[in-house]
């Protein structure tokens, strides 16, 4: 299968904090949702794959491309949604179409006076005046009026009001319906995910704990509930993470066959949400 | 790259409006040619900076496909453009006026400009946004209020240096004037885009 982005042992520290030798590969016509705490380095993630930050070792490669000679070519195919806004928010969306459309070979502007009219956004207003759902319709506006290839999205779902979070989920959906977009998008907000995406990457303290299908997770994690007395060093291994109680244990697995295997009808064993898996992964790493 | 010059308008579309009336008053009040043509020469491209300061606006001209080199090439060029144009303007606005100017007065002002604009181009780049717009426009008014008396203490202090200059010929003084402040733009332009090569966003 195609990897529109690649990341090979991509390391880069800052003070206190390091995203450290990730390697990540985003396939072609899926969508990634890629998640993680707070803190735990999706935007630094994100900035790498867009040039924003160059790591300290290893390759960034997108579309098979690297920035230091293909920088230009690789962004024409990019449509980016940040968090904030990042568009001169003075402006109007007129005159921003009007600085953003120039830099692409591609922009097509019926395309945005069609995304304009369904989201319903005022072009002769300031986008400082845009409440925080039309920022978004703004940027996404402008992010997919290029033909873009690759949609990369940095937490576009956070602040924005259910029904609008579904609305745009829909529309990602109908993107997706031309084979050859992917979408790449970072949340802490993993309901959205469930929606409407085909792969999930996981970042925990500046490191990828795993990318996989949606398909394969359910596969592999899963929620163990059992008595204490059933836990000892060797029936621990499989196990991410374990809470006990005087009652029981609950504990995240990350092998399923091999839980059922040890434990057979022993422990209850339940479908982990991804809110289990990140919950789970809080507190580190303990393969006890 | 042309369209990373011509955003400066497109942002800056209100502030234009301020510009006649800012180099009317300056003729009004019967400035020399010299520093008319140099304060609107760094009205446009300082102005830009305002904004340019703005990580959001790093994040989004380096998210759409321009590289590094190209934004700080805009720059630098965008900034000899709009001195070109504002000269322009200005002297329209002088001969208007009916305000005699001779093209020394134009070579001083825009020699001024580009000395002004390679020295501090590159803090744009080095400090904290928020901080930097004010402190070089107060620069800008200390050298403007005190550099010429800083010039004539130095001009009776340094006789050798003085002798020398005065020495030179008309003609070979303004081509070194030109060649040293052509050479400093240059050297003001590889600093800035090696710092920008190297910021993260």
């Amino acid at each position: 299968m195609e990897n529109v982005v690649e990341l090979k042992n991509v390391t880069k520290a800052f003070k206190g904090f390091s995203v450290k030798n990730m390697d990540l590969q985003v396939k072609k016509g899926f969508v990634t949702g890629f998640i993680g705490a707070n803190g735990a380095g999706k935007s630094t993630t994100i900035k790498l794959m867009m040039n924003l930050l160059k790591p300290d070792a290893g390759e960034v490669k997108l579309f098979g491309l690297d920035y230091k000679t293909h920088e230009k070519a690789i962004k024409e195919r990019i449509g980016f949604v940040y968090d904030g806004n990042v568009f001169f928010e003075g402006l109007n969306l007129k005159d921003i179409k009007r600085i953003v459309s120039p830099a692409y070979k591609n922009w097509d502007d019926i395309i945005f006076s069609e995304y304009i009219d369904k989201f319903q956004l005022p072009l002769h207003k300031a986008i400082k005046t845009f409440s925080k759902g039309m920022q978004m319709k703004a940027s996404l506006a402008i992010a997919l009026s290029h033909h873009a290839e690759l949609i990369i999205m940095d937490e576009p779902t956070a602040g924005l009001d259910p029904i609008f979070r579904r609305e745009l989920l829909n529309l990602l959906q109908e993107l997706m319906v031309d084979g050859n977009r992917t979408i790449f998008f970072s949340t802490h907000i993993t309901t959205d995910l469930d929606r409407i995406a085909d792969y999930i990457a996981f970042i925990h303290g500046g490191e990828l704990v795993f990318n996989q299908s949606i398909h394969e997770i359910a596969e592999n994690y899963a929620l163990v509930k059992g008595g204490v007395e059933l836990l000892d060093r060797d029936t621990e291994k499989d196990f991410v993470h374990i809470h006990r109680t005087s009652a029981g244990f609950q504990a995240l697995t990350d092998n399923m066959k091999a839980v059922k295997h040890t434990f057979g009808d022993m422990v209850v064993i339940e479908r982990a949400s991804l809110e289990d898996i990140m919950y789970n992964f809080k507190g580190g790493m303990h393969h006890v | 790259m042309f369209n990373l010059i011509r955003r400066d308008v497109i942002l800056q579309k209100k502030q234009l409006l301020m510009f006649i009336p800012f180099i009317l008053f300056f003729i009004i009040m019967d400035a020399h040619p010299a520093l008319i043509f140099l304060v609107a020469s760094i009205f446009i491209p300082f102005n830009t900076y305002a904004y340019d300061e703005k990580a959001e606006t790093n994040i989004l001209l380096n998210s759409l496909p321009y590289t590094r080199r190209e934004i700080i090439a805009s720059r630098y060029l965008g900034a000899i453009v709009y001195m070109v144009l504002a000269v322009g303007v200005t002297s329209l606005a002088l001969a208007a006026f009916n305000k005699s100017f001779s093209m020394t007065d134009i070579a001083i002002g825009s020699g001024l400009f580009l000395l002004f604009a390679a020295l501090t181009f590159p803090l744009f780049y080095i400090f904290k946004p928020g901080y930097i717009s004010a402190a070089v426009m107060i620069g800008f008014l200390f050298l403007a209020g005190v550099g010429p008396r800083i010039v004539l203490f130095i001009a009776e202090h340094t006789t050798a240096i003085t002798d020398f200059i005065a020495s030179l010929s008309t003609p070979a003084l303004y081509t070194g004037a030109a060649a040293a402040i052509t050479a400093l733009y240059a050297a003001s332009w590889g600093v800035t885009h090696i710092i920008y090569q190297r910021k993260a966003f």
